[in-house]
């Protein structure tokens, strides 16, 4: 059998199916199925976009729940002096500070520079140093 | 629903599909009327025994009707249907291969003309189609679509996902295994 004869036989394959198919009632019952089961086409819009809303949810929760977990309470805190703040200050204003802390604690606890019996005596750093004594 | 728009037989595809996007049945009963015969040669050529090709042909334009926003003119609608037909095909071979649903016996077909001559065709026609169950299902499907419906290759790879030199290989080997059956 040569290629065009079996083209030929192709073509006639199935036609008689072809032949007997009522095409009118065929679209006619096309159309009426098309319309007793009509396209959920909102459905699907609305669940799409409600999977898409909770994959959001799921993916922002997730997000806030690790942020917290690096950034922990009091961890920022370990670290930073009070003393660090008060770079800006002058020697007088420091004693001003210490003097309010003499109110507060009590003057043993205070880690003073050894062979100084007087704030008065000391420099800026050494105040400092004092300040960060107390911070602990 | 929209309004049915006035329509000749030259109004293309490309307007029906439109129209019935736009609600228009009669835009869908239309291009029923265009390719639904085309695509009953189709399926029974690619398998579907005489008594479910009607059935088969409604579920394929049901599908192919409410997945048209898939469509993006890649190929002839024509072309897109008859691919929606064979998966339509595929399900229902699973289907009834779980029933055990057995087709129509070929005798049982209505035959006119020479009794000698219909029953030298119907023995070469179902040596064919008995050869074409034997071919892997995309060879069976190119060859179908290139000598029963007469598309180019071109168009056969744009509706198969493929290009046209596989397709062209595709239709090589599915011609040499059927001559070999069809002798």
């Amino acid at each position: 059998m040569n290629d065009e004869k079996l083209e030929n036989l192709a073509k006639r394959l199935g036609s008689g199916a072809a032949a007997r198919l009522d095409v009118d009632a065929t679209a006619r019952k096309v159309v009426e199925r098309l319309r007793e089961q009509p396209v959920r086409r909102l459905v699907w819009v609305q669940q799409t976009w409600l999977r898409v809303a909770a994959a959001l949810v799921i993916v922002l929760g997730g997000a806030m729940a690790v942020r917290q977990s690096l950034i922990r309470p009091g961890s920022a805190h370990s670290a930073h002096f009070v003393a660090d703040d008060l770079n800006d200050l002058s020697a007088d204003e420091l004693r001003d500070v210490l003097a309010t802390f003499d109110e507060l604690i009590s003057t043993d606890s205070v880690a003073v520079p050894e062979g100084s019996t007087d704030l008065h005596e000391l420099d800026a750093q050494q105040l400092r140093a004092v300040l960060r004594a107390l911070e602990g | 629903m929209a309004n049915p728009l006035p329509r000749t037989d030259a109004a293309p595809d490309a307007a029906l599909i439109a129209a019935w996007r736009d609600g228009d049945e009669q835009a869908a009963a239309e291009l029923v009327g265009r390719h639904a015969r085309p695509l009953a040669r189709f399926l029974a050529g690619a398998g579907a025994p005489d008594a479910d090709v009607d059935d088969l042909v409604q579920e394929t334009f049901i599908r192919a009707f409410r997945s048209v926003d898939r469509f993006r003119g890649q190929c002839q609608f024509r072309t897109w249907l008859l691919t929606i037909g064979s998966n339509v095909l595929k399900d229902f071979g699973r289907r009834a291969a779980r029933r055990k649903v057995l087709p129509l016996d070929e005798a049982v077909r209505d035959v006119t003309g020479d009794p000698h001559e219909h029953a030298e065709a119907r023995e070469t026609e179902a040596l064919l189609a008995a050869g074409l169950q034997q071919l892997p299902r995309l060879q069976r499907e190119v060859f179908l679509l290139r000598a029963q419906q007469g598309l180019e290759y071109e168009e056969i790879a744009a509706a198969l996902a493929t290009t046209p030199g596989a397709a062209r290989v595709h239709y090589h080997h599915a011609v040499r295994r059927l001559k070999e059956i069809v002798k």
